[in-house]
């Protein structure tokens, strides 16, 4: 706990000699890796838990800043990995929404606004009341809209889950995830406004910050299956070819200072529409997803300071009870009239709990700006450990009550 | 459970069974929906039968009994119609195809409903391998002994049905080289094949069903998975070979051609059936699976080789009298048509494999396919 203090997490070198310390930088973050897989595997097959919240916990307590060996990695090249590594799922997420069925079934729509913008309003009450200031309550209450598109893809295909629940669970986190950037965003460009008094400024990371990187994704989501197409057999190269593309949309939005976050989206979304058809056996990103998986996990943990006074811990509980409430409220509310029990919309709303990933995915990518309202949000850091790893457990029980899981069967 | 009696009723009606597949429209792998499909249908009026299958990406639509190709093929339209809208609401695709082209059988999902969880501990990999789709057509009995004498004198044009429907050429994500793969999985199962060849409906009871009962090995007609079997509760017999094709359309037709067929056997225009028929059935049941129109039958009484084309055609201008009796012109027009310029749906499935160049657009095919022709 002494050294972990410290911001960059370098450790004193009093106990291991001054040469043996490069090395062991050098090793610390596949070493990182090595336990967290280990210990995910060991959480799915002996306690039948969700493998990511298992790489969130090993992430957490091998951190830096708890005094573990894991330097800060936030602006360094495994941040840039981690990115990548979201990109592809966000990527995989906009390829599985099918906006056709907003227009078919306006109640999902009505969903999905009635939930982001609920929780939005109940965590700005709560934030309130606890005495946040206004622009850090602002963005408490625009992250707390989003779930974790990470955990829920994950969990989903981890149990191979399929059904209603599953699908709008889907639908709806690619949604308010969008809904939080723009909020977000929104934030942004007030506090920029409001600090520098730059009106250039706040348009810039507002507005032209979300139009651009949307429109980058969707040009790649247009160029790159036109491209794919010539080729032939889509079939079999098409998984490779997104992730290549994904991986130069990231590095490419992240040298401009864009939001990769919203270009990955939106490249799926985009790609999907163009119909070049991804086979199932490459959701995910088959093995190379399954890697950065583990990897993104652990970043996003050991990006965390944890210094949680006692405000910090009751703000962070009021906001998960409450947010959790609400999202499994305002999915039920219109549960029937869009085609399914009150049951299964409930339990849609019970698993849109995580929110960690994208939380953290969103910071980094602001952190240029210097965002230290955040820093004024004691409650943040707690609220993302305790979904970190409870958040997939919840989506994985959510799943399994509503049936969409395939059984265990007698032989 | 004994057999129970035969609700003989009138000749030559028709009803029409379609098991239907459920599909996502990102990748077009099969969807484990059927129960929530049926959930969102209960307690709204709906043209017709939904219900379960043994795995929940199928799901199974019934007609009413008709007598007249017409009425048939609007209820199956409506209840098409109906389908898609309820699907459409669910973020699901339905169509028709007798095999999924690519889906891995071990993803599937048991239904939950005891006599699927059963048939699933019993069989094992089978239950989820069973997850094809087939059409069942039933065609009313004036008696008992009437079903199975039409059971019987069927035997020749069973491959008829099987190369007009065939639409199952891809199984687990590559080209079998069948037009019906599907037959292959049911095929699979120990109580599949023929009926014993038995006219009097005492006999087939007392004797056949009552010892086969005794024997542990059935307990009801369901466990018998003949290519044509009776079914007393119905006072019908139901065949059962045919893929379900991709359109309301071809299904309708291949009922009214059965009907027609019946109607053509009951006026005994046909030598009456024996034992030695059955030599050359499962070759030609082959033929047909495996070549579709292209098959060549041996003629179980004069051993000729015909062209299966050929006899198809020969057999539906045969039919004519009685198709103008039955009012179902249209629909041998329509299987005319096929045999003669379209071919049947298993080669539309491989021209969109070609042309795409993937299964999963044959799936996308499959869809826009079975949609087309809706009333908005």
């Amino acid at each position: 706990m002494l050294a972990g203090r410290r911001r960059h997490g370098h450790r004193k070198a009093g106990v291991i000699p001054e040469t043996l310390l490069p090395v062991l930088t050098g090793i610390a973050w596949p070493a990182a890796i090595a336990v967290a897989w280990t210990v995910g595997e060991i959480a799915y097959r002996w306690l039948s838990l969700p493998r990511i919240s298992g790489y969130g916990v090993t992430g957490f307590i091998m951190a830096a800043n708890q005094g573990g060996f894991l330097p800060d990695p936030s602006g360094g090249p495994v941040a840039l990995l981690a990115h990548f590594a979201f990109a592809l799922i966000l990527f995989e997420l906009g390829y599985r929404i099918n906006l056709r069925w907003l227009r078919v079934n306006p109640w999902l729509g009505a969903s999905s606004v009635l939930e982001a913008v609920s929780t939005f309003a109940a965590v700005f009450i709560v934030a309130i009341l606890f005495a946040v200031p206004l622009v850090p309550a602002l963005l408490l209450s625009a992250l707390a809209m989003s779930t974790s598109p990470a955990a829920v893809l994950r969990v989903a295909n981890e149990l191979r889950s399929a059904g209603q629940v599953t699908e709008r669970l889907l639908h709806l986190t690619a949604f308010n995830c969008v809904f939080s950037v723009l909020f977000f965003k929104a934030v942004v460009g007030y506090w920029v406004l409001a600090s520098a008094g730059s009106a250039f400024g706040a348009v810039w990371n507002s507005l032209v910050v979300v139009a651009v990187s949307t429109a980058i994704g969707a040009l790649f989501g247009v160029a790159v299956p036109a491209l794919l197409r010539p080729l032939g057999d889509a079939d079999r190269n098409a998984t490779i070819a997104f992730a290549v593309a994904t991986l130069l949309l990231t590095a490419l939005t992240h040298a401009l200072a864009f939001s990769p976050l919203l270009a990955a989206l939106a490249f799926g979304l985009v790609a999907r529409h163009r119909r070049v058809i991804l086979s199932q056996a490459q959701s995910n990103f088959g093995t190379l997803g399954d890697l950065l998986t583990v990897l993104l996990f652990v970043f996003v943990a050991a990006s965390l300071d944890w210094r949680p006074g006692p405000t910090g811990i009751a703000l962070a509980l009021a906001v998960i009870t409450v947010r959790l409430a609400v999202k499994a409220v305002a999915t039920t509310v219109f549960a029937r009239l869009s085609g399914i029990t009150w049951r299964k919309g409930a339990l849609t709303g019970l698993a849109m709990t995580p929110m960690s990933v994208l939380v953290i995915v969103l910071l980094e990518e602001t952190s240029h700006l210097k965002l230290y309202a955040l820093d004024q949000v004691a409650g943040l850091a707690v609220i993302v450990v305790l979904l970190e790893v409870i958040g997939p457990l919840v989506t994985q029980r959510a799943l399994i009550w509503a049936g969409e899981t395939r059984q265990v069967e007698n032989r | 459970m004994p057999l129970g009696s035969f609700k003989a009723g009138e000749a030559l009606t028709v009803g029409v069974e379609l098991e239907l597949q459920l599909v996502n429209w990102t990748d077009f792998d099969l969807s484990a929906s059927a129960s929530d499909i049926l959930h969102l249908l209960e307690g709204r009026p709906f043209p017709g039968e939904a219900k379960l299958e043994i795995t929940e990406s199928m799901i199974e639509i019934a007609t009413d009994v008709h007598h007249h190709h017409e009425q048939l093929l609007g209820q199956l339209r409506s209840i098409r119609d109906a389908l898609v809208v309820a699907c459409d609401r669910l973020n699901v695709a339905v169509c028709g195809g007798g095999t999924h082209p690519f889906q891995r059988w071990s993803d599937q999902r048991i239904s939950a409903k005891p006599r699927f969880m059963q048939l699933s501990s019993l069989y094992g990999y089978l239950a989820k391998q069973f997850t094809v789709f087939g059409q069942h057509v039933h065609i009313g009995c004036a008696s008992a002994n009437q079903s199975l004498y039409l059971l019987h004198a069927l035997n020749r044009y069973l491959p008829h049905f099987i190369a007009l429907s065939a639409s199952s050429p891809f199984f687990q994500g590559v080209d079998t080289r069948f037009d019906s793969a599907r037959l292959n999985s049911v095929f699979a199962f120990p109580l599949s094949g023929r009926a014993p060849l038995i006219f009097e409906w005492d006999e087939f009871e007392h004797d056949y069903f009552a010892k086969m009962e005794k024997t542990g090995v059935v307990e009801s007609m369901k466990d018998f998975y003949w290519d044509i079997r009776p079914k007393p509760e119905y006072g019908t017999i139901e065949l059962r070979v045919c893929d379900t094709p991709l359109t309301v359309d071809r299904a309708a037709a291949l009922a009214a051609y059965l009907q027609a067929l019946c109607r053509m056997l009951l006026q005994g225009e046909e030598p009456d059936p024996v034992e030695d028929d059955y030599l050359v059935y499962n070759y030609n049941r082959f033929q047909a699976c495996r070549f579709g129109l292209d098959g060549v039958l041996v003629h179980p009484r004069s051993n000729r080789s015909l062209s299966l084309r050929d006899d198809i055609l020969a057999t539906v201008e045969r039919l004519a009298p009685h198709a103008a009796a039955l009012g179902s012109e249209a629909a041998l027009d329509e299987l005319q048509q096929e045999v003669v310029a379209q071919g049947n749906h298993a080669s539309f499935l491989r021209q969109q494999f070609v042309e795409v160049g993937s299964v999963q657009g044959m799936v996308d095919a499959a869809v826009t396919l079975f949609r087309k022709g809706r009333s908005k």
